[in-house]
């Protein structure tokens, strides 16, 4: 068999072996239709056992509920902006300690981007062009609310899409361009963001202001989420933040930002914020969050209303509604230049540690850092000397292999490293 | 990008650059030249504004070219140009277990939020990689090998992804490699390729040098180093035996 034959029987039996794999787990409809009924959203009703995590302070009061499970290092910020870390977990009981009082007040804010609402800019003029345009998608695309959607979760039409349109709705009335996704990323399970990554990046190419995806809680009592916030019932908003990412403290700036001014403007709204285990694909960008309106026991029509006053917060924390001086541009925050160190660092201790093991001693290291300076770079830079030709124009009947292999390897690499 | 602060700035910078380099490290290994390579990643950004729409209706399927095509082709060509039949087998293989394994860690394991699973620890977003590497580095143990059977593997995902969407009939979105070159495909391709690089790397100079017994003689042909050295200095002296009769 040629060796173009085998690789395409190889692919095929990959592909077929997927296809069976598939096929096992979400039963054929085709045979059995009846059971498929019952199988449809399958995945996205295996999570709802109500299962989630209270998280108790030194003294055993409740400072925290969520459904997820919480990590030992994992951080929240509450609502009266005590900061605490998670010590121990013991099964869905997390015990935290106070670490601290997180000094988060607009004052501290406001000083640039100018006053809010000083100059109102027309869409589309703001100084700074793409900020004055924030993106909102749904990686949960089924999360529904249960009194009013009847259920937890509706596959590919979840509730949490008219919540996002409120959102989208209450921005553009202010003058802001939105972009929201109705893509949805179901099946609901642990690959839902690599599915939704496709989403955060092509919007993020549009180059908004802020990437805004949007969720709801899922911890059974719902008072936990109801407050009363401007004379309205609404459900408070939990801002999430990744911590397994460079962007980390660039998000957890904004994250402080946005709940500084919603503090000053709606006091009550804000449930905190929560710094987990995860990315949930804010490595994507410095300005992107996640929110959980409400939970599912909640009416959708109070997270509405919590996400539209959530919704009127942003542009004055982004500096969108307001006009500028020229030149001004918000100031970078610590977070923003952490964010930039943790790289680097990264980058030199990986990158170090690497070479001292791969080249076997310091020395060798550096005299291999060394080649990587003099050599690759200027192989890079500069135009590499071509050898003259030996072959006689008449000699053209050398393998087409064997000619590749002479021009397009790199000289100044061992073969036995390229393998 | 006017309008954001420079702390945004140089953070978004510093960070492309040191990925778009490591990405380019990585296609270097992969019979490309640094040329080559570095037309690569230009081509993967350039082609991750590009997204080929394939069906429409209840399931949008898409295929980006930068986060797709691109590293399809590339992955294709590696196993075109793979020295032995058994490099071929073995790459294919990982590239189905690298599927089997992800796909039982997202589905079975963790089928709900990813954090409700005890032992999770890791985002989603650094376990494909990882795994992909993990298991090429058994299967096929090379880094051509990672980087097909990470690229083959995530991207078998989202064949699943199809199929399962179809046989529940649920609305959904297929974008193959859709986050273009920041997409979980490209990203596992190249931490997979260095971690068996970082692998075998440590795996050799804790044995004094590649393994050398038993390889065909084509393989060993450039290695001048260690055991492979001996062997050939013994195929050299065999052949002068021979001569000399």
């Amino acid at each position: 068999m040629s060796k173009g034959k085998k690789l395409a029987l190889g692919l095929l039996s990959v592909m077929l072996g997927l296809t069976i794999i598939s096929f096992s787990r979400a039963g054929i409809p085709a045979f059995n239709p009846l059971q498929n009924i019952a199988r449809i959203g399958l995945w996205e009703r295996e999570y709802t056992g109500g299962r989630y995590t209270v998280i108790k302070d030194e003294h055993g009061r409740i400072i925290d509920m969520m459904a997820r499970v919480v990590y030992k290092g994992d951080e929240i910020i509450a609502a009266d902006n005590t900061r605490y870390r998670v010590e121990r977990v013991e099964g869905d009981t997390a015990y935290a300690r106070e670490i601290g009082r997180e000094r988060i007040a607009w004052e501290d804010y406001e000083s640039v981007p100018a006053a809010a609402g000083a100059q109102r800019a027309q869409a589309g003029r703001t100084p700074g062009g793409a900020r004055n345009l924030i993106a909102i998608y749904h990686t949960h695309s089924d999360e529904s609310y249960v009194p009013t959607d009847g259920t937890d979760s509706i596959p590919g039409h979840g509730g949490i899409f008219k919540v996002g349109s409120v959102m989208a709705q209450k921005l553009r009335s202010q003058g802001v361009n939105v972009d929201h996704d109705l893509r949805s990323h179901d099946p609901h399970d642990s690959d839902a963001y690599r599915r939704s990554r496709r989403t955060a990046v092509s919007l993020l190419q549009k180059g908004p202001g802020a990437l805004i995806d949007v969720h709801r809680d899922g911890v059974p009592d719902p008072s936990f989420y109801q407050e009363t916030v401007a004379n309205e019932d609404v459900t408070k908003i939990r801002l999430v933040v990744g911590r397994e990412n460079q962007n980390m403290g660039a998000n957890l700036d904004f994250a402080k930002r946005l709940k500084a001014y919603a503090d000053k403007k709606y006091p009550g709204l804000m449930r905190g914020i929560f710094l987990g285990a995860g990315s949930y694909n804010q490595d994507l960008s410095p300005r992107a969050i996640l929110i959980e309106v409400g939970t599912h026991t909640n009416k959708r029509d109070e997270a509405q209303r919590g996400a539209a006053l959530f919704a009127d917060i942003i542009p004055t924390v982004l500096g969108i509604t307001a006009v500028p001086p020229p030149g001004a541009v918000p100031p970078s925050t610590a977070g923003d230049w952490k964010g930039v160190l943790w790289v680097l660092a990264a980058f030199l201790i990986g990158g170090g540690a690497f070479l001292i093991l791969s080249a076997g001693s310091w020395e060798k290291a550096k005299a291999r850092l060394k080649q990587i300076t003099s050599i690759e770079w200027t192989n890079f830079l500069g135009r590499r000397l071509r050898k003259p030709s030996r072959e006689a124009p008449g000699q053209a009947n050398v393998s087409k292999d064997d000619k590749v292999e002479e021009k397009e390897l790199n000289d100044e690499r061992a073969p036995f490293q390229k393998d | 990008m006017a309008g954001y602060p420079l702390g945004v700035i140089t953070l978004v910078i510093v960070f492309l650059l040191i990925y778009f380099g490591l990405a380019h490290r990585v296609l270097d290994r992969l019979y490309l030249s640094d040329r080559a390579g570095l037309a690569l990643v230009a081509a993967m950004i350039a082609g991750s504004f590009i997204n080929i729409p394939l069906l429409s209706g209840p399931i949008t399927t898409s295929i980006n070219v930068g986060g797709g095509l691109i590293p399809i082709g590339l992955a294709v060509y590696v196993l075109y140009r793979a020295g032995t039949a058994k490099e071929v087998w073995r790459a294919l293989a990982a590239a189905a277990v690298t599927a089997a394994a992800v796909f039982f860690l997202n589905s079975v394991l963790m089928p709900t939020e990813p954090w409700n699973f005890a032992l999770n620890i890791l985002d989603p977003l650094y376990y494909y990689p990882l795994v992909a590497g993990i298991v090429a580095y058994l299967v096929g143990r090379s880094r051509r090998a990672a980087f097909i059977a990470a690229i083959l593997g995530i991207l078998a995902l989202d064949v699943i992804d199809f199929f399962r969407l179809l046989a529940a009939g649920v609305r959904g979105t297929v974008a193959i490699g859709g986050g273009g070159i920041f997409d979980i495909t490209i990203l596992a391709g190249v931490v997979a390729v260095l971690l068996a690089e970082l692998v075998g790397e440590a795996r050799e100079r804790l044995q004094g040098g590649p393994e050398a017994e038993g390889r065909p003689r084509s393989l060993l042909a450039s290695l001048k180093i260690g055991q492979a050295r001996k062997l050939l200095n013994e195929d050299a002296d065999k052949k002068r035996g021979g001569q000399d009769e």
